[in-house]
């Protein structure tokens, strides 16, 4: 046994204090170990050439504690590396940690559809992420019992790849920062991109020996390989893909199949390991439950506009119901004076007329009879009138023809146009379908449109056009002549406003009110430039409230 | 000489129709309820009827239904002040419909041409 001074050791082990220079495995930042033999033994000497060189010297030596000394540094530097492989791994499960918290955290406050899918399918082919090259998204479609090609993301050849990738790590972007960004550029772009392949990914859910239904039904990612070659897999199926090596993620959310995540390296050909699927596999139970909350809240969103649709349907038929009620009532009002006044006026101008025929026409108290006789007829037909408002309370509808109609209405008024030298064209629509109307009623309303357009005003022009708008016919009558203010055009459609003339203040309310009776709407449009346009909407269906 | 029976629950307007339909030449009975129309048409042959319909708490229609039951071969023309009534279908069964009006001249050409029908009607032996 030779165990030379501490000159013969290449390793400073043996030395309390070294100088930095001394151990070419401590440089800047270890200083302390310089003065620290056991820590600078343990952490740096153990793994030393030198020191290796040395112990190899000692156990030549002869030694005897040269052999328990060796097998204390094996497992003293087995365990140490055990240690560091547990480090290793605890540090990449830190980060897969922390990176499913942040991808669960996003996925749980979101119920944006488009925004789950961009996060899951970003999270998967994100180096931040899984870094898988490609990911295809399929759904399963209640309707058709299908799955169905939805989304994919990844690059489709290795030059966009480059440029992607660059793009991406010059962003510095976090998932969540990637995801927005895929969100808000990509997305549309990506689905139309895969839009070939998306189409031929539609596997029938009855097909239970689709290794994509498979996956749904066991609940268990697949890594498929060597799928060319397979006899379990679709051969057109993996043509769609292009690859042969992929992952399959299941995704199902309390027992309710979503869909199925499709993962590759088509560009890297990166093998695909168990350690990656594992990884994927805790993150499809999120996916799924975030993916069907977005889908519920958009199918609620959905409901949820339908009800606010027949809310205001409601809102705006129990406005046009006061309405009714309102005119109703004062047709009541009026029909009961009118009534009132009817009796003893025509027996007024029943008993004038009967003198007026005795007496001769020198009788200076003649004229005073003659005047009974106009203004009991004149005020008989402003009460016709109002008897008529009130009468129009159930409407006889049937199918018409919207051209003979505004012809109708037209003959009524002919007289008094051409009297008051008004043109009046009318421009029929041809191949108009039949409208669902009470005739004379609507044939009414029309005769008093072109009654008001030409009331007070001579040589003007009257446009009447008919057209077809969706499942209805309108009626246009455009008036070139008149200009209303607003409160003109709030009087015109409001009875009894019109203090001048009784009659005339009552004719567009009563227009009004018998198309609301058979749910027809009048639009009445003056701009202040001139011109006033009247609007009636026909229907061409049966409605129920008709 | 028609005979006329005239029904309204107004005495100026019974007035009123009597006056001007005797210059007409007619014979003009009236009456101011049902009861009392019913008692008139037992006692006496009418040609024609004019009935109002709303006699203060009756109705004139009823008594169109009556008369068209019992004295079918008699004519009704029903004036009113509602000219809604003319399509109550109930009112159908009257053979004309008259507004009323201190203009009584539709009134009377109404009556012409009833009589002219009904007497065209006996002619022909219906």
């Amino acid at each position: 046994m030779d165990i030379s001074t501490e000159t013969d050791w290449e390793c400073c082990w043996e030395r309390d204090r070294i100088a930095m220079g001394d151990c070419p495995n401590i440089g800047e930042g270890d200083e302390d170990l310089l003065l620290s033999r056991s820590r600078r033994f343990l952490e740096k000497c153990c793994e030393c050439d030198n020191f290796k060189r040395d112990m190899i010297r000692f156990r030549d030596s002869g030694h005897p504690l040269a052999p328990v000394f060796s097998i204390l540094h094996a497992d003293y530097r087995r365990r140490r590396y055990q240690i560091q492989s547990l480090a290793s791994f605890l540090d990449t499960k830190t980060l897969e940690i922390r990176f499913l918290h942040e991808l669960g955290s996003v996925l749980q406050s979101s119920v944006d559809l488009d925004e789950v899918l961009s996060v899951a399918l970003t999270a998967i082919t994100a180096g931040k992420g899984f870094g898988m090259n490609r990911a295809f998204l399929l759904l399963v479609d209640k309707q058709q019992n299908v799955l169905k090609g939805h989304l994919a993301i990844g690059p489709r050849s290795a030059e966009e790849a480059g440029q992607t990738w660059q793009e991406i790590e010059s962003g510095d972007l976090d998932l969540q920062g990637l995801s927005r960004l895929f969100q808000k550029d990509k997305l549309n772009a990506e689905r139309d991109k895969f839009h070939d392949i998306l189409e031929q990914l539609v596997v029938p859910l009855e097909d239970e020996q689709h290794l994509l239904v498979r996956a749904l039904e066991e609940r268990k990612p697949l890594l498929v390989t060597d799928a060319f070659r397979r006899p379990d897999v679709d051969i057109e199926f993996v043509r769609a893909l292009g690859v042969d090596s992929f992952l399959v993620l299941p995704l199902v959310s309390r027992n309710r199949r979503v869909g199925v995540i499709i993962a590759d390296n088509f560009i890297t050909h990166r093998t695909i390991s168990e350690q990656d699927m594992q990884s994927i596999e805790t993150f499809s139970f999120p996916v799924a439950f975030a993916i069907e909350r977005a889908s519920l809240y958009e199918r609620v969103q959905e409901e949820v506009g339908k009800l606010k649709q027949a809310n205001q349907r409601l809102q705006e038929q129990q406005e046009q119901l006061v309405r009714m009620e309102k005119m109703a009532l004062v047709g009541r009002i009026t029909s009961s004076i009118a009534h009132s006044i009817r009796n003893p006026l025509m027996v007024i101008g029943g008993f004038a007329r009967s003198i007026l025929k005795t007496t001769p026409e020198s009788d200076p108290k003649r004229c005073f009879l003659e005047s009974i006789v106009t203004e009991a007829r004149q005020m008989e037909e402003v009460l016709g009138e109002i008897l008529t408002y009130s009468d129009a309370l159930y409407p006889t509808c049937d199918f018409w023809d919207a051209n003979q109609l505004v012809e109708a209405g037209l003959r009524e008024v002919q007289e008094r146009i051409l009297s008051q030298d008004y043109t009046c064209r009318f421009h029929p629509a041809e191949r108009l379908p039949l409208v669902y109307i009470d005739f004379k009623q609507t044939s009414y309303c029309i005769r008093n449109i072109l009654l008001s357009t030409i009331d007070g005003l001579s040589n003007g022009t009257i446009d009447i056009r008919t057209r077809a708008e969706g499942d209805r016919v309108c009626i246009e009558v455009l008036d070139h002549s008149r200009t209303l203010s607003e409160d003109e055009l709030e009087a015109l459609l409001t009875p009894f406003t019109e203090a001048r003339e009784m009659g005339s203040g009552l004719n567009m309310a009563l227009s009004r009110s018998m198309l609301d009776k058979q749910n027809i709407p009048l639009v009445v449009v003056a701009p202040p430039e001139g011109g006033v346009t009247y609007t009636i909407k026909l229907p061409t269906y049966k409605e129920e409230s008709s | 000489m028609s005979k006329l029976l005239v029904v309204d629950d107004e005495a100026n307007i019974r007035l009123l129709y009597s006056e001007e339909l005797r210059d007409e030449g007619y014979a003009v009975e009236t009456a101011g309820t049902i009861a009392e129309a019913v008692a008139k048409l037992e006692q006496d042959n009418f040609d024609l009827a004019v009935l109002d319909i709303k006699l203060k708490n009756e109705s004139g229609i009823e008594l169109l239904q009556k008369i068209v039951k019992e004295r079918h071969d008699m004519p009704v023309i029903l004036c009113s002040a509602f000219s809604c009534y003319k399509d109550d279908f109930s009112a159908w069964m009257a053979d004309s419909y008259v507004v009323k009006s201190g203009d009584l001249t539709e009134l009377k050409e109404e009556i012409k041409r009833v009589l002219a029908k009904k007497a065209q009607r006996r002619a022909a032996g219906l």
